[in-house]
C-alpha cells in the first residue's frame, strides 16, 4: 500500500522536529557524556561519625575538582556523580548499603572507613563483581582473601607497624635512648586490638619492655582510671591507638592527672594528627607524635588540597587526605577504563600507575589489591600545627623528643 | 473460629507467604533486607519465648547470639569442622549457656529487674571474654574464610541465604506454636501471671524457667549461627554488643509481647520504619535514626500491647 504524507502531517512532523531539535536533542548530547556513578560509602552516623563525615567531605572535594577540570575526558566529559551511603559505623549496614549502591547502578565504591566495616563491605561487593576502593581499613585480611575487587590504596598493619617502630628506634636513639619502658593503651576492636598485639610481639625484640597493655572499648568517656594505672605504671612513652574521641579524652585526662611520660607515640592515632585536636586541646596536644597516614606537603597538588580544605572550612585530616586521593585514583582508573564497565574499571585499577595524587607513596601500584608503595609518615604537634618528622625527605620540622620539661 | 486453629492454619500460611517473598523482593537490596529481618525475627522469637511467654526478661540476649555465632566460628576456623556441624553445635552451646545461666539466676530466686540485669551482666562478662582469649581473636575478631559452596553455608546468590534464614525463622516459630499448645507453654504462663499461685498449684516454677531460657537461648544461637555465616566477620562488639539485646526485646515488645507473631511483625515493622524515615529525611546523616526513635515512641505510647493487640481489638470491634 502506498501511503503518502499529506500537508497536515508533514507539518505536524516538522513541528515535532523542531521541538526535538530544542529539547531533544541537547538532551541526547548530555547523555553521552552523562555521569558516571560512584558509591561513596562512610559511617557518617554512630561512634565513627567524625572520621566519616571527614572521609566523605574529602571524596566530595576531589569529585568537585575532577568535574570541574572537565570531568573523565574518556567519557567524553562525562561527570562523576557521588552517590552518598552510610554505614551507621556497623558491618552489617554497610553490608547492605552496598546492596543499595549495585541496585543505583554504581561503577565502583569508596569507603568504608573502618576496618572491620571494610571487611564485610569488600565481601558484599565481590559477589557483584563491583570495584571497591578501600580508603582506611588497616587489617590485612581486607586483602589477603583473594577478593579481586578489592584495592586498598593506605598501607596495611604490617607496613605501619614496621615503619612506626623503625622510625620510634631511630627518634629514640638519636635522643640517646631515653625511653626503655612503654605502656600500650588501646581500644579493643579489630584496629586497636590487632595493633596491640603486634606491638607486643615486636617491642621487646626492639629493646623496649612492654609494661602493661591497657585495652578500652569505644565509646569511652571517662579514662580517669586508665590515666591513674599509667601514672602508676610510670612508662617511659606510651603508645595509644584508639578513635578520635577517645584519643582526645586520654590526651586530656592525662593532662588533668599530670602524667608526664618522656613522650608520647601515637601509632595510627585518632587526634594526633588532627587539626582540630591540636588548635582545641593545644595544651594537651603539644609534642605528641604520631605514625599515621599523611599526604606529602611538598606536592603543589597537595597545597591546594589544603587551600580547598580551608576555603571549606574542612578539617585537615588524613580521612579527608587519603578519601581525596582515592577519588583521583579512581578518576584515573575510569580515564584509563574510559568504561563504566565494572570488569574494565576494575581492570584499569589493577593496572594503575597513576602518581598525581596528593600522598607520599609514588605511583600506585596494586599487588593482590593491596598498594605497594603505601607507607605512613611520623607526625609531631609542635605549637598549633602538625608538622612531618619522619622521613626526612618528607620532614617539615625535626622531632622534639624527649617531652621538654616546664 | 477457634484462635488455636486460626494459628494452626496461619503458620504455615505466613511462612508459604515468606517463601514467595523473594519473588516481590528481586535479589538485591530488599532481599537482603528481607533475610537480616528475618533474623532478628527468630533471635525476637527467641526472646519472647522467655520474656513474653515466661515473663523473665532479658537484657543480654546478646549473650545467646554471640555464643551461637561465636561457636560457629569459632570450629570453622580453629578445627576446621563445616559449618552444619557448627550450627548444631552452636545450637546446642546457646541452649547450654542458657541454662548456665539460669541455673544460676533462678536457683536463687532472681527475677524482674535484677534478673534482666544479671543477663545484661552475663553477655558483658562474655563480651570481656571474647576480647580477652586468644581464639575468639580477640578485640581483632575473627574472619570465616569466603568458600562459596552450599556445603560451607555459604551461598552464591542471596535468595540461598534467604532460604537458609526462614528455614531457621521457621523453626523458632513453630518451637514457640509447639510451647503454646503444650503443658509446658501453660505451665510459663502461669508462672507469668503469678509465680505463687502457679507454685501453690504444684509447678516446679525453677524447673519451668530453666527450660524456657535454654530453649530461649538455643534459638537465638541459631540467628547467631546464621549472622556468622551471612557476614563472615565476627567482633566481640558485634557479637555480645548491647544492640543485639535491645533488637532481641524491641521487635516483640512492638508486634506484641507474649504472641506467636508479634516478634515477626516487630521486626517488619521496625525495619520499614527505618527505610521509611530513611526515604523521607533524603539520606541527611543521623536524621533517619531521630526519625525512627521518634516513631517508636509513637508506637509505643498508643500500642502499649503491640500490633498484634491493635489488631485483635479492631477484629473485635468488627465483630
Amino acid at each position: 500500500m502506498n501511503k503518502r504524507i499529506n500537508r497536515r502531517q508533514a507539518l505536524q512532523m516538522a513541528g515535532v522536529g523542531a521541538a526535538m531539535a530544542a529539547i531533544g536533542a541537547p538532551a541526547v548530547l548530555r547523555a553521552q557524556a552523562g555521569t558516571i556513578k560512584v558509591g561513596v560509602l562512610h559511617p557518617v552516623t554512630g561512634p565513627l561519625a567524625y572520621s566519616g563525615t571527614q572521609a566523605r567531605a574529602g571524596a566530595l572535594l576531589a569529585v568537585e575538582h575532577i568535574n570541574a577540570t572537565g570531568g573523565i575526558k574518556a567519557l567524553g566529559g562525562a561527570k562523576i556523580e557521588p552517590v552518598l551511603a552510610d554505614a551507621q559505623s556497623k558491618p552489617e549496614v554497610g553490608a547492605a548499603e552496598i546492596d543499595k549502591l549495585n541496585e543505583a547502578g554504581v561503577s565502583l565504591v569508596l569507603g568504608p572507613f573502618a576496618s572491620g566495616i571494610a571487611l564485610a563491605t569488600t565481601q558484599a561487593a565481590a559477589r557483584y563483581d563491583l570495584p571497591h576502593v578501600v580508603d582506611v581499613g588497616v587489617v590485612d585480611q581486607i586483602v589477603s582473601r583473594g577478593l579481586t575487587n578489592t584495592f586498598r590504596f593506605g598501607p596495611g598493619f604490617g607496613k605501619i607497624t614496621s615503619t612506626a617502630l623503625e622510625n620510634l628506634v631511630k627518634i629514640n636513639d638519636a635522643a640517646g635512648k631515653p625511653a626503655k619502658t612503654v605502656l600500650i593503651v588501646h581500644e579493643d576492636s579489630a584496629f586497636g586490638a590487632g595493633m596491640a598485639k603486634l606491638l607486643n610481639t615486636e617491642l621487646p625484640a626492639r629493646g623496649f619492655e612492654v609494661v602493661d597493655t591497657i585495652s578500652h572499648a569505644t565509646p569511652t568517656r571517662d579514662f580517669t582510671n586508665i590515666a591513674l594505672k599509667i601514672k602508676s605504671a610510670n612508662p617511659d612513652l606510651v603508645i595509644p591507638s584508639n578513635y578520635l574521641n577517645e584519643f582526645i579524652l586520654m590526651a586530656r585526662t592525662l593532662q588533668q592527672q599530670r602524667v608526664r611520660p618522656k613522650g608520647i607515640y601515637a601509632i595510627l592515632g585518632g587526634a594526633a594528627s588532627n587539626i582540630k585536636f591540636a588548635n582545641e586541646h593545644n595544651e594537651a596536644a603539644q609534642y605528641i607524635m604520631d605514625c599515621n597516614h599523611w599526604y606529602d606537603p611538598r606536592k603543589p597538588v597537595a597545597q591546594a588540597f589544603a587551600k580547598a580544605c580551608a576555603a571549606k572550612k574542612i578539617d585537615l585530616t588524613y580521612e579527608a587526605m587519603l578519601n581525596y586521593a582515592c577519588m583521583q585514583v579512581i578518576g584515573d582508573a575510569l580515564e584509563h577504563a574510559a568504561s563504566r564497565d565494572r570488569k574494565k574499571v576494575t581492570e584499569a585499577l589493577a593496572a594503575s600507575k597513576f602518581d598525581g595524587h596528593i600522598m607520599p607513596y609514588g605511583p600506585t601500584l596494586f599487588v593482590n589489591g593491596q598498594n605497594e608503595g603505601a607507607q605512613p609518615v611520623n607526625t609531631q604537634i609542635l605549637g598549633k600545627n602538625i608538622e612531618v618528622i619522619f622521613p626526612d625527605t618528607f620532614a617539615s620540622a625535626k622531632a622534639v623528643y624527649p617531652i621538654p620539661r616546664a | 473460629m477457634n484462635p488455636d486453629r486460626i494459628k494452626l492454619i496461619a503458620v504455615p500460611v505466613v511462612l508459604a507467604a515468606l517463601a514467595a517473598a523473594p519473588l516481590a523482593l528481586g535479589t538485591g537490596y530488599w532481599l537482603g533486607l528481607a533475610t537480616t529481618t528475618l533474623m532478628f525475627a527468630c533471635l525476637a522469637q527467641a526472646w519472647n519465648l522467655l520474656g513474653g511467654y515466661g515473663g523473665q526478661f532479658s537484657y543480654g540476649h546478646a549473650l545467646f547470639f554471640g555464643t551461637g555465632a561465636y561457636v560457629t566460628a569459632v570450629l570453622q576456623v580453629r578445627l576446621g569442622l563445616d559449618p552444619w556441624t557448627g550450627l548444631i553445635a552452636g545450637t546446642i552451646a546457646g541452649g547450654a549457656i542458657g541454662a548456665f545461666c539460669g541455673a544460676l539466676s533462678f536457683r536463687y530466686g532472681l527475677k524482674g529487674s535484677y534478673f534482666a540485669l544479671v543477663t545484661l551482666a552475663f553477655a558483658e562478662v562474655f563480651r570481656i571474654l571474647a576480647t580477652s582469649v586468644p581464639f575468639t581473636g580477640g578485640g581483632a575478631g575473627i574472619l570465616i574464610p569466603l568458600k562459596v559452596s552450599p556445603a560451607n553455608f555459604q551461598f552464591a546468590d542471596k535468595a540461598g541465604f534467604y532460604y537458609a534464614m526462614l528455614i531457621l525463622f521457621a523453626v523458632s516459630l513453630i518451637v514457640t506454636l509447639a510451647v503454646e499448645r503444650s503443658r509446658f507453654g501453660a505451665y510459663l504462663v502461669a508462672v507469668r501471671e503469678n509465680e505463687a499461685a502457679a507454685a501453690a498449684l504444684g509447678i516446679d516454677i525453677f524447673r519451668v524457667k530453666l527450660g524456657a531460657i535454654t530453649l530461649s537461648g538455643a534459638l537465638a544461637a541459631l540467628s547467631g549461627v546464621f549472622y556468622a555465616q551471612f557476614f563472615l566477620y565476627l567482633d566481640p562488639h558485634i557479637a555480645y554488643g548491647s544492640g543485639v539485646s535491645v533488637e532481641a526485646l524491641l521487635a516483640p515488645i512492638i508486634g506484641g509481647i507474649g504472641t506467636l507473631f508479634g516478634p515477626l511483625i516487630g521486626a517488619i515493622v521496625m525495619r520499614a520504619l527505618g527505610e521509611v524515615a530513611n526515604v523521607w529525611t533524603d539520606g541527611a546523616p543521623g536524621l533517619n535514626l531521630a526519625l525512627f526513635g521518634l516513631l517508636l515512641i509513637i508506637v509505643l505510647r498508643f500500642l502499649p500491647d503491640g500490633i498484634v493487640g491493635l489488631i485483635g481489638r479492631l477484629g473485635r470491634r468488627h465483630a
